[in-house]
């Protein structure tokens, strides 16, 4: 089962929230194909959210072919999210690579910079949000 | 967008509406009212019923005592019994008179102002009890134990009046005002109106206090115009006497003097002809005879039924007047 | 097009000879929304649920809910006060028990119940005995069991602690949720309600400043940061402040913003402290609703 956790102050959607943490839930395997997800009135009950925001939410996940809507029934997840299993090479190459980069001095934060910029090169963030030229709420000027 | 992923709310026109079950709650929450209110009533009767029972005996047979003593100097009759008779007479008479001010004290204060005042009352329109039931309910259950009850002791007091009137001889005359009142059924009339002034004063008002205050005295107004109009709610009966006699009559009282050689009327100068000064005024004045207006007896039921009937009219028109304030605060929709 | 749950034309109501407690408000709020009503004290927002409840009567204007006079509409309507009237004599389970009964045939036992059983409350104590939070409680639980199709709450929220405050609110949403129930709560904390509340009311000074879906309003306002003097003409603006070298406002944008101005989606909480703080700004045009009624 899905404990959602809404970060008010984080600067990102709830409706966004939701999505990434479902997703984050199947990728780790809580949540399995078959897997009733919560309903919107558990969710609800759990978070004090708005209920629209979990049907977009829901919405958005049946958009992407995660989860699909059973009328009467609730929805349900369709398929897993690929996960590198441990022992996959890419995980091996990824573990020399980090050993590589310790050795030659980098902090974590640098790795993190450099894991970030090549993540952007290969996979470009699509705009989540409809706004054209606004920054998210929390910009600190 | 109904926010639903089950099915959403049966729409209104599937809704069975029941009638709001209040008697029950009213019975409820005025617990210690009715509880306190019955004890009072039962109290005031059984003081009635010991009244009219084993005092008026201990009284008359004190009484008969004493005027079978003649002008024998040495006598003894029982003088507390009836200076017993007479005080509880007094408190009891007293009590009877009270209630139509308790109900309308009470009306006004616990009954509605309490309510509009805390907000229960909203409490109850909001939760499928329209203003115009709520306050039906609580004026009809009300009423019909205040008449039953005032009516009893009413009923009570006349009884135990009357089974003294001919044994003990200072009896309280029919038309002593007190009296008057106790023995009939104005109590009844002027409680109802009372219940109707405190209900009124509550939505007016809303404050519980000053709905009790103002509810008491309006109780106290109506009692005094009622009674300052009493003599005149009924054609009275005329008595003419001589001028020697001087006016004559007993009963209420409604006007008295001389009627004049031109047919006229005008104020007694004096009572009676047998007195020299007395008899030249009077043959100055051109008066004929003496006349006094008044109420026999038998105008009793008569004047008691009228001036009942005018509080219930006052208290039916306090009751429309509490309905229109309450549709007018709260914009009840009609037709 | 579905009934509104609420609306409101040129609605006024006025106490006496002293001033109007609310002056000309229109709005309109579909169904099945959970509706914020913010505003300062004595913005009229007590006045404004009452009379939606029916409690009072307008001085002009109409309102109408679900489509009825809110005196008809009476028994679909769940309505709690600032106060929280109860009856002090009665204990908890006798107040459950009389909504049941003043409802015959539409009592929900079980949502009463669970809105009263999370507060650790005896059901034998008596109202006068609880403290402000559990009677909060006990007041909701009676406006829940009616199963209304609309809830109208003044200040529920007041009363709570943090933790009762984000369960009763989890519980209002789970009773939007399954049943579509319209929740309208007036509130002083707009930070809490931004992620439960979709629709917006703004009430100050008797007047509606703002109404409507809380993403539309948000999308049409803008927080500018320019650099100071310079002209927000032709944007209709609602507060601007100058400090120093720097101009900040929050403006309606009509048209594209010059490039050396930083432009930000306002938080809810921001927005309604903006119009609150300039009583004179322009209300927006109603188009967004008369859109939507179009549907």
């Amino acid at each position: 089962m899905v404990d959602y956790r809404i970060d008010r102050r984080s600067g990102v959607a709830t409706y966004v929230q939701i999505v990434q943490q479902t997703k984050q839930a199947i990728r780790l395997g809580l949540l399995a194909p078959g897997d009733k997800l919560p309903t919107a009135r558990e969710v609800v009950e759990a978070t004090a959210v708005n209920p629209n925001t979990v049907l977009k939410a829901y919405r958005e996940l049946e958009r992407e072919g995660l989860v699909e809507a059973r009328r009467g029934l609730g929805t349900f997840v369709r398929r897993s999210l690929g996960a590198a299993p441990a022992d996959s090479p890419l995980r091996a190459e990824l573990e020399d690579w980090a050993a590589r980069a310790r050795e030659s001095g980098l902090e974590r934060e640098d790795v993190a910079a450099l894991f970030t910029a090549v993540l952007e090169t290969h996979y470009p963030e699509q705009a989540a949000h409809a706004a054209s030229a606004h920054t998210p709420q929390g910009d600190p000027s | 967008m109904t926010a639903a992923l089950t099915t959403p709310a049966a729409p209104a026109a599937a809704r069975p509406a029941g009638v709001p079950r209040q008697w029950r709650w009213l019975a409820r929450l005025h617990r210690p009212s009715l509880i306190g209110g019955g004890a009072l009533v039962l109290l005031a009767a059984a003081a009635l019923v010991w009244l009219g029972g084993p005092l008026t005996d201990a009284s008359a047979a004190a009484w008969k005592a004493y005027n079978a003593c003649g002008f024998t100097p040495r006598c003894s009759y029982d003088q507390s019994a009836i200076l017993l008779y007479k005080d509880v007479y007094n408190y009891v008479t007293f009590a009877v008179l009270a209630v139509p001010f308790l109900v309308a004290a009470w009306a006004g204060g616990a009954l509605v102002g309490r309510e509009t005042e805390s907000g229960t009352a909203r409490l109850a329109w909001t939760q499928g009890v329209s203003p115009a039931r709520w306050l039906a309910s609580r004026l009809v259950l009300p009423a019909v134990l205040t008449v039953a009850g005032t009516g009893l002791l009413a009923a009570l007091h006349r009884w135990a009046w009357a089974t003294g009137r001919d044994r003990i001889d200072t009896t309280k005359s029919w038309y002593d005002a007190a009296t008057f009142h106790a023995n009939g059924i104005v109590p009844v009339g002027l409680a109802l109106a009372g219940l109707a002034a405190g209900a009124l004063a509550g939505l007016v008002l809303r404050r519980a206090t000053a709905a009790l205050a103002a509810a008491a005295v309006a109780v106290g107004v109506l009692w005094g115009a009622v009674h300052a109009a009493l003599p005149y709610l009924w054609p009275s009966v005329t008595r003419v006497t001589t001028l020697d006699e001087g006016p004559l009559g007993s009963g209420l009282h409604v006007g008295e003097g001389v009627l004049t050689a031109g047919g006229g009327r005008a104020a007694a100068p004096c009572l009676t002809s047998q007195m020299q000064s007395c008899r030249d005024t009077l043959a100055d004045m051109g008066a004929t005879a003496f006349y006094r207006d008044l109420h026999p007896a038998s105008h009793y039921w008569p004047l008691q039924l009228v001036a009942t009937g005018i509080l219930l009219a006052v208290a039916g028109l306090l009751t429309y007047a509490a309905f229109r304030v309450l549709r007018r605060t709260t914009g009840t929709a009609r037709g | 097009m579905t009934v509104p749950a609420l609306e409101a034309d040129a609605l006024g109501k006025r106490f006496g000879r002293r001033a109007w407690a609310l002056r000309d408000c229109s709005f309109r709020l579909p169904a099945g929304r959970v509706c914020a009503v913010v505003g300062p004290n004595g913005a009229g927002k007590s006045t404004l649920l009452a009379l939606a409840a029916g409690l009072l009567a307008p001085t002009e204007g109409t309102v109408r809910v679900l489509g009825a006079h809110p005196a008809t509409a009476r028994p679909r309507v769940g309505f709690v006060s600032q106060d929280k009237p109860l009856y002090p004599q009665l204990t908890v389970a006798e107040t459950l028990r009389m909504g049941a009964d003043l409802n015959p045939g539409h009592w929900d036992a079980d949502t009463a119940h669970r809105a009263v059983a999370g507060g650790d409350l005896d059901p034998g104590r008596r109202i006068r005995a609880l403290s402000g939070g559990q009677r909060t409680r006990v007041a909701l639980a009676l406006a829940l069991g009616k199963r209304p199709e609309l809830l109208l709450l003044d200040e529920p929220m007041a009363d709570l602690d943090p933790l009762a405050r984000h369960e009763l609110m989890g519980l209002l949403m789970g009773e939007a949720a399954a049943h579509g129930t319209t929740v309208v709560m007036s509130s002083h904390v707009v930070a809490e309600l931004e992620d439960s509340c979709d629709h917006l009311l703004l009430v100050g000074g008797g007047q509606v400043r703002l109404s409507g879906a809380i993403d539309d309003l948000l999308a049409a306002h803008t927080r500018v940061t320019a650099p100071a003097g310079a002209d927000l003409a032709p944007h209709e603006v609602v507060e601007s402040r100058t400090t120093g070298r720097q101009l900040s406002a929050v403006i309606r944008p009509s048209g594209p913003l010059p490039d050396d101005w930083r432009a930000h989606t306002p938080s809810l909480e921001e927005l309604v402290l903006s119009y609150l703080r300039n009583p004179a700004a322009p209300a927006p045009a109603p188009a967004p609703e008369i859109l939507e009624a179009a549907v």
